[in-house]
């Protein structure tokens, strides 16, 4: 009674109700402290282990450290916020909502995306004035962190598919990928020097093409042509996101 | 066109059968009851019909569209009072009934001014701006009805709106069904209180096991059991034998304490007057109160469903 009728009514409906879900998300989760230690604080223990102890300059490590961040703090909120939404029976009030699954996934996977934007900024802007380290090109690195963060905050919507009430359970099975991904995507280790075992699933990992778009903005040279990283970025979005509605699909019983 | 049209709706959940072969339909305007123990299928039903779960066999439609073809439009002619209060505890109470209106797309103007109306009929105004955390279970039990209304549906789903509340908010939510219904607006409502599903629907359906085992009005359904009717009787004075002497009265088919009167079950209530008055003769005891009863809906529950477990006087359901 009150959307416009027609195509484009129910269009603009799906994103005003992603638009709702996201911010309902920003008001509740953002501060929860599980979510601040696992999106925030644990890329940057992360990144200290593996910098401390190297001769390489912060100014080399920065652009690794943004691409990392991005991977855990976007695909921090949903594992956390969907399985107490399961317990709370929230969950309930999105999977009955007059939109489809793809609007509530993307919902969902944009206060992820926002998040670790938010969270990026903070290792972007220490490489700016802390260390001075130049960026060369602004068009790799907007595209990069935007394509990067939404990439996998939609993974981390299809994780948390899994049915369970207890965030724990999605957050292993997420970190099982997250943690591998790091050594074969060119964070620490040149795509060219990781391990012939590794090539094979290197082009698997999406962080390989967001982390060479982001590494672009600062060294100027690119393992791919930026192109295809953002294709293939697109690509593995639209999987997720797929992917994504297929599951929760399958498991509203 | 009916509001609701079931037709042979089947849900298992692997080798358990939740729904088996269900049919009914509800016209618009009507306030139907689904009635029946823990575990018969009533929220099942119900997510089936909100396109939450999937049959597995069988078809549902609300107003003539099919709810697993054209979930979306189905969705938007109805609102959802969840079993469970599902309201967000870290959100206020305006920002609950804001973020469900946008869920339906509810227009800024319309879903504010909505919000403040449902908040007043509720008795929850005062409290707009309060995080729902420290609501009663009652005030997020009538937040949840709040929400569940804010986009005006046609057709209201309550999965068991009022059990474990407090008279006062029993009251004011049995009065809002009252007045939707009087608006025309189709209210489907599940429960186990048989006097609710009395009080408050034009029809009712009783489902035990997945299966519906009636499907009438109230009346209609205490008119087919005529022969459970009862005479209700209360002495001045207590004997230890008094239960064993009423049984023993003619045309007595059972009896039953309730407080301080006796209830006698029969298919003949002048037949058992007539005995009645005669034994108080003849024990000396003063008759206090004599009235007769037909048949309850609780009595036609317990007898559809087989579920009444009568020992010495006390019957329980569920
Ligand atoms: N997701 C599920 N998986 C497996 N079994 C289920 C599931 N949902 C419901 N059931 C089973 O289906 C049957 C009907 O359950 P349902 O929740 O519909 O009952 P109900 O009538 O709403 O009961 P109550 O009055 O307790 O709410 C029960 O035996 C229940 O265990
Ligand atoms: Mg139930």
């Amino acid at each position: 009674m009150t959307e416009p009728a027609g195509k484009h009514g129910q269009l603009y409906a799906e994103l005003f109700a992603a638009w709702a879900i996201a911010k309902k998300d920003i008001r509740i989760y953002y501060l929860k402290p599980n979510i601040i230690v696992s999106g925030a604080m644990f890329p940057l223990f992360m990144f200290l282990a593996f910098a401390v102890g190297r001769p390489a300059e912060p100014a080399v490590m920065i652009p690794g450290l943004v691409a990392i961040t991005i991977l855990f703090s976007a695909s921090s909120i949903e594992p956390v916020s969907i399985p107490i939404e399961r317990r709370v029976r929230t969950f309930d009030r999105l999977v009955s909502a007059p939109v489809s699954l793809h609007a509530v996934v993307l919902g969902e996977s944009l206060s992820g995306f926002l998040y670790s934007i938010g969270i990026a900024l903070v290792p972007l802007a220490a490489g700016l004035v802390i260390f001075r380290t130049p960026i060369i090109s602004v068009f790799p690195l907007v595209f990069g962190i935007l394509l990067t963060a939404f990439c996998f905050a939609t993974m981390g919507t299809l994780f948390a598919a899994y049915p369970t009430e207890s965030p724990g359970d999605i957050m292993s099975m997420l970190n099982m990928v997250r943690l591998p991904l790091i050594f074969i995507s060119g964070v620490f280790i040149p795509v060219e020097s990781v391990p012939a075992v590794g090539q094979a699933v290197v082009w698997l990992s999406p962080l390989t093409y967001g982390n060479d778009l982001i590494q672009a903005s600062y060294h100027g040279h690119t393992h791919f042509n930026p192109l295809i990283d953002m294709a293939m970025l697109c690509i593995f979005i639209l999987i997720f996101q797929v992917a994504a509605n297929r599951l929760y699909k399958k498991f509203n019983e | 066109m009916q509001a609701i049209e079931v037709s042979h709706l089947t849900k298992r959940f692997g080798n358990l059968t939740a729904l088996d072969d269900v049919s009914f339909s509800v016209s618009g305007g009507e306030t139907f009851g689904f009635l029946g123990p823990n575990g018969a299928g009533k929220t099942t039903t119900i997510r089936i019909l909100t396109g939450i779960s999937t049959p597995t066999g069988g078809t549902a439609s609300i107003f003539g569209k099919d709810i697993i073809r054209d979930t979306i439009a189905s969705r938007k002619e109805m609102g959802i009072v969840h079993e469970t209060s599902n309201v967000y505890d870290d959100l206020t109470a305006w920002q609950n009934l804001m973020f469900t209106a946008e869920l339906y797309a509810v227009g800024k103007q319309m879903r504010e001014k909505r919000a403040a109306e449902l908040l007043d009929l509720f008795g929850l105004l005062e409290r707009r701006d309060d995080r729902v955390r420290g609501f009663s279970k009652g005030m997020k039990r009538r937040l949840t009805l709040a929400m569940g209304l804010v986009n005006n549906p046609r057709l209201l789903f309550l999965d068991e709106p009022t059990s474990g509340l407090d008279v006062q908010s029993n009251l004011i939510i049995r009065d809002v069904i009252r007045d939707l219904n009087a608006q025309g607006v189709t209210v489907f409502l599940t429960t186990h209180n048989i006097e609710e599903a009395n009080l408050a629907c034009d029809r009712v359906a009783i489902i035990n096991r997945g299966r519906i085992a009636a499907i009438d009005s109230p009346e209609r359904l205490k008119k087919t059991i005529q022969s459970v009717q009862s005479v209700e009787v209360a002495f001045d004075s207590a004997s230890p034998r008094r239960m064993d002497d009423l049984r023993q009265l003619p045309g007595v088919s059972e009896v039953r304490k309730e407080g301080d009167k006796f209830r006698l079950f029969t298919e003949d209530p002048s037949l058992v007057i007539d005995a009645v008055t005669a034994y108080a003769k003849a024990e000396n005891a003063r008759i206090l109160s004599l009235s007769t009863f037909g048949p309850s809906l609780e009595d036609v529950f317990i007898r559809l469903t087989g579920l009444g477990i009568r020992t010495r006087g006390v019957t329980t359901v569920d």
